[in-house]
């Protein structure tokens, strides 16, 4: 790979419901100077900063910007993408450092939804307000949507979004960047409640405060840092109309085109002809039962056709490939912020790094981001190995 | 820095700001011909052929502007549902059912309230609703140009 970039550092505030001991400078603050410190590269040295924040009201700051690290002389954008925010950041500082306008980037998000005290009218307010914001349309309901889609069409049954968020909340006991990780069993799922048929109240994730930053370093500047290197990252868009991708020949809403191509595109850049047998490792942005399986057909750990065995494999820790080894989304999903902690959480793991959740031979690794009903999609690969 | 050990302070704030949102002339007619012709019209791409409904000025897949208006629908085919079971903040008291509908003669599918189904025993009706019934557009009598002038009701097979 021509100029090759690596993460060099990367920090994190804990993730919780809400951080009230802190502003939203603090929280930036905390996770660029822990960043920083774990790339041991000075502010002084960063060309450019990148701010990660979704919806403005959620954390109800118009001006949500003011919570960017301002430093005369260096540049400053902010980026939003729903719930790819994170990595469409990590994307945009790449670029960057290709144009040879940056040797070191800093990249922050932050999700402040905590301040939300009615989230869900927020969260309607981010559909079509000709069409649908009518339909009293959710976060929620629109996974829910799909879920359904992926029942009638694969015989998945809520037992499985059960199990699955069961072992995804079982998983998250060893991730100490969260401050209440959340125990219980598919049963307790299935037994939570309603929200939207078939989300049960355990299957969604909880609200999550905190800060993601990462360092991205041009080699020349890499030295002998530990450094999980970047093999490829791709992204891309697509419409936000739901009701479009029904009868697409590409493929249907539960297909997950954008992910899809990004997948297979940063797999022809990566040199990766079986995401099984070269991958150790997957962080998705699924904040859902539901959401993480699509994304295995998406990303090609498994065919449509064998979804439900793969998925049975991964409720038991038997798939071929560590899966959410962080617990994933459904244990913390800080909406900015989340896409960036999927790379950090496999940029940790191949750096040794990752504390108590820390897996041996991690040496390839994939993150997705997902934002704004998948209309945004990332695929990001990192590596021990300098590419 | 030592600060005092008190509870952190939390500052009360409020959003309530007012719009007004522009549908523009192709979604204008749209909304027109619900309220004055119980009519759901959806527009054509003259490149793929493809019937957008609801009705939009242009396709975002291709970038084309559409060129023709045509009548689709009243009966169609749920795509994909949800029944909404727990009270949320400014939404309808649950339970309530919404769902993609591809409407006969479109290419695409439109979200709208879902009817007709018993939805006291959520799983009872979900599996009704997963095989993927027929349902029909049901127009109000008071209309007043928004999306929410019909709704889709499933049809009884025996009909």
């Amino acid at each position: 790979m021509k100029n090759p970039v690596a993460i060099v550092g990367v920090g994190q505030t804990k993730y919780r419901r809400k951080h009230s001991d802190k502003n939203t400078e603090e929280l930036v603050r905390d996770a660029a100077m822990a960043a920083l410190m774990d790339a041991d590269i000075g502010l002084d040295q960063i060309g450019l900063i990148i701010g990660g924040v979704a919806p403005d009201s959620l954390a109800g700051i118009s001006n949500i910007d003011m919570s960017s690290i301002a430093r005369p002389g260096i540049p400053y954008f902010r980026v939003n993408t729903g719930g790819a925010t994170g990595s469409s950041a990590l994307l945009a500082g790449l670029s960057w450092i290709a144009a040879g306008r940056a040797k070191a980037v800093l990249i922050v998000a932050v999700e402040r939804m905590g301040h939300a005290t009615s989230a869900p009218i927020v969260f309607n307010s981010i559909f079509d307000p000709i069409y649908e914001k009518d339909i009293s349309m959710s976060t929620i309901s629109m996974v829910a949507l799909r879920a359904t889609m992926l029942m009638q069409n694969y015989g998945f049954s809520q037992e499985h979004w059960a199990q699955l968020a069961a072992r995804n909340s079982a998983t998250s006991m060893k991730n100490e960047t969260l401050e209440n990780p959340r125990f219980f069993t598919a049963d307790q799922v299935k037994d939570s409640g309603v929200l939207a048929w078939p989300i049960h109240r355990l299957e969604a994730c909880p609200t999550s405060e905190g800060a993601c930053a990462v360092v991205l370093a041009h080699e020349s500047i890499v030295g002998d840092r530990n450094a999980a290197w970047i093999h490829a990252a791709r992204g891309l868009s697509d419409t936000y109309a739901i009701g479009d991708r029904f009868h697409r020949p590409e493929g249907s809403l539960v297909n997950l085109l954008t992910l899809d191509l990004s997948a297979k595109a940063a797999y022809k850049d990566a040199g990766i002809t079986d995401p099984l047998g070269q991958l150790d490792l997957v962080e998705m942005q699924a904040p859902f039962a539901s959401s993480e399986v699509m994304a295995y057909m998406a990303l090609g750990l498994c065919k449509p056709e064998d979804s439900i065995a793969f998925t049975e494999r991964a409720i038991e820790n038997r798939a071929s490939i560590a899966v959410q080894p962080s617990g994933g989304p459904q244990a913390a999903n800080p909406v900015s912020a989340t896409a960036l902690i999927r790379i950090t959480e496999a940029a940790l793991q191949i750096r040794g790094k990752a504390g108590e959740r820390q897996l041996d031979g991690i040496r390839r690794t994939i993150s997705t981001g997902q934002g704004g009903a998948t209309q945004f999609s990332t695929a990001v690969i990192l590596g021990a190995d300098k590419p | 820095m030592d600060n005092q050990q008190s509870e952190p302070l939390t500052i009360a704030g409020n959003w309530n700001f007012d719009y007004r949102y522009f549908a523009g002339d192709t979604a204008t007619r749209f909304f027109k011909e619900l309220k004055d012709n119980r009519r759901i019209m959806g527009t054509k791409n003259p490149t793929s052929g493809t019937i957008m409904v609801p009705a939009r000025s242009f396709s975002d897949a291709d970038y084309v502007p559409t060129t023709e208006w045509v009548e689709v629908g009243p009966g169609g085919k749920l795509e994909v549902f949800s029944i909404i079971g727990a009270k949320f903040p400014g939404l309808p008291d649950p339970p309530f059912a919404i769902g993609y509908v591809t409407l006969d003669g479109a290419d695409t599918a439109v979200l709208n309230y879902v009817s007709g189904i018993d939805l006291s025993d959520l799983d009872a009706a979900a599996e009704v609703l997963l095989k993927q019934p027929r349902v029909k557009a049901i127009f109000k009598d008071m209309r007043e140009g928004r999306i929410t002038d019909f709704h889709f009701e499933v049809v009884d097979d025996a009909e």
